[in-house]
């Protein structure tokens, strides 16, 4: 036996070099980072999914829709181009996801959400190195958390995009009557479902002209089903399939009561108070604005808006033509592209 | 014709009821407990418990029985009885999501268990647990107080989680594994984020004892 063993000994303090030597370069490492960590942050646990390719130690940090969305919903085809070549950080807010915590109602607002993500961005630091810099993007709700972060502290970043997202969810009732009127009138004329948007006249008839949550929720609902309808009508286009592991990442109970339960908290405060116009100004690292032209979700004079009023140097516009409120989702490669070029360019 | 149907119809309802009657009274006893061992009384449990998809894991636990009653009918059949059983109810369990580092969790909890066999040996049973604890695990977690970032050793958070089990069964007499059963259970934990959350749990397992044979 002992001979067997000292027979073998050379070759498996060989193997045992090798594979601890491999296994731990920092190059192979974060050129394909696939990590789970947890921000302990004000009586919350969040989860940031860590996927991608950190070699110039760039994240992007991805907030979600919703609120009470998830974070790795956005893994797939579009943001798999941009994990070739940055990090990306997919970050469940509290009270969204597998996000768990002990905290009362006033726990959560969006004040204290804003600084879960600056607190992320300290612990990306303190596990990737005070030379790390992130890229900050928000989709739909994310758009709205985005800019609360950013006018918290914006100097960890070096970019803000902003993707359908809007800086006035108290403006969107109103923004959700005209729209509706604006493109039930251009699609009848153009003789497209001609009978759904007949219905869609009669809905916004009937909602009253100031905000109501029941309106509201109503509004908000018929938004998806209108751009499923111009998705009928290949206006927009029908969306790419995502990632279907990501639904086992979820238990579907925890997210659905997440999701309700943060959203019963926040929806009056974000649809009666929330308005950042007037602060955008003071935005001034490089931002884009990207939106789908056909956006029944958030209306597409918010893109104006937040373009017109960011305070950067450095802002641009960007339009997708055959997408709605997710054109990740809608015009993958284009999307990517566009996300690559804005982080290439700002990256140095 | 629908007059007759009127009259026929109750009449046959209540010859059947009267005919499948008990015809006597039922009786009840008590079982004496007091001379068994603590072994005797013990039965031991261990089961699958998730939800197939998301959570899986493993459930232990001990019933002890504290009242056991029989009931026996007289029917025109033959007797049936009835065992009625009031058990002391302990399970300790793990629970993981294989896809995932976000949810795993240990659980502990102990209650009463009413529990009805019948004359086939098959089980009925309702369990409430009042005391229930959840303890979380995480993976690697940062705390951020102000500008500090710590590493948080053994990350997760305790949560008061109380359990109601509903389940079948069936037992099996004079076997080392003395039953098998299939449980749905709810576990709330609270406060979870903002409220309480419900967890759903299946169940699925085999009893057994250590009585001397």
């Amino acid at each position: 036996m002992h001979k067997k063993i000292y027979k073998f000994s050379k070759q498996i303090l060989v193997i045992l070099v090798l594979t601890t030597a491999f296994s731990c370069t920092k190059e192979e490492n974060t050129s394909n980072l696939s990590e789970t960590i947890f921000v302990r942050h004000k009586d919350a646990d969040m989860p940031a999914y860590i996927h991608g390719n950190a070699t110039d130690n760039i994240f992007l940090i991805m907030l979600h829709g919703g609120p009470g969305g998830i974070g790795l919903s956005y893994r797939g085809p579009a943001f798999d181009v941009i994990e070739n070549e940055f990090a990306v950080v997919y970050f469940d807010q509290r009270g969204s996801g597998m996000a768990q915590g002990s905290y009362s109602e006033e726990g959560i607002t969006i004040d204290i959400m804003a600084e879960d993500v600056l607190a992320l961005v300290q612990v990306l630091k303190k596990k990737y190195g005070d030379d790390a810099r992130f890229f900050l993007m928000g989709h739909s709700w994310g758009g709205t958390l985005g800019p609360a972060a950013l006018l918290k502290d914006q100097s960890d970043f070096l970019g803000w995009i902003n993707v359908d997202g809007s800086h006035n969810t108290k403006g969107l009732y109103a923004a959700y009557i005209s729209n509706f009127r604006r493109v039930a009138a251009e699609q009848i004329e153009l003789e497209n479902e001609v009978s759904y948007w007949n219905m869609v006249f009669e809905i916004i008839n009937s909602v009253g002209t100031q905000y109501s949550k029941q309106d509201m929720y109503a509004l908000n609902s018929e938004a998806f089903e209108a751009e499923y309808t111009l998705e009928q009508t290949d206006i927009i286009n029908a969306n790419v399939e995502s990632d279907y592991n990501t639904i086992l990442n979820y238990n579907l109970l925890t997210l659905f009561w997440n999701m309700l339960n943060t959203q019963s908290i926040l929806d009056d405060d974000l649809f009666e108070t929330i308005d950042f116009t007037n602060r955008l100004s003071e935005i001034t690292i490089p931002s884009t604005v990207m939106w789908g032209s056909h956006d029944m979700v958030v209306p597409i004079n918010f893109a104006e808006e937040a373009f017109d009023n960011l305070g950067s140097s450095d802002k641009s516009l960007l339009f997708f033509q055959k997408s709605g409120h997710s054109p990740m989702f809608s015009e993958p490669d284009l999307f990517a592209t566009k996300v690559l070029e804005f982080m290439n360019e700002h990256k140095e | 014709m629908v007059l007759k149907l009127r009259v026929l119809i109750p009449s046959m309802l209540l010859l059947w009821t009267f005919g499948t009657a008990q015809d006597l009274e039922p009786t009840r006893s008590t079982a004496d407990l007091s001379n068994s061992t603590f072994l005797e009384r013990t039965e031991f449990k261990v089961a699958y418990s998730g939800n197939i998809f998301w959570n899986n894991g493993l459930n232990f636990g001990a019933e002890y029985l504290l009242v056991e009653n029989k009931k026996v009918k007289n029917r025109k059949r033959g007797q049936r009885t009835n065992t009625h059983e009031f058990l002391l109810n302990g399970t300790l369990g793990v629970t993981t999501n294989f896809s995932n580092q976000t949810d795993t969790g240990i659980f502990t909890n102990y209650g009463m268990m009413w529990r009805r066999t019948n004359k086939k040996n098959k089980q009925f049973s309702i369990a409430f647990n009042p005391l229930g604890y959840y303890r979380s695990f995480l993976p690697e977690t940062y705390e951020v107080i102000g500008d500090n970032v710590e590493k948080v050793f053994l990350p997760g958070r305790g949560y008061y989680a109380p359990s109601v089990t509903v389940g079948i069964g069936k037992q099996r007499k004079g076997k080392k594994i003395t039953g098998r059963y299939f449980n749905i259970n709810l576990m709330l934990r609270t406060p979870y984020n903002a409220g309480t959350l419900p967890a759903i749990h299946l169940q699925y397992g085999y009893r057994f004892n250590f009585k001397k044979k």
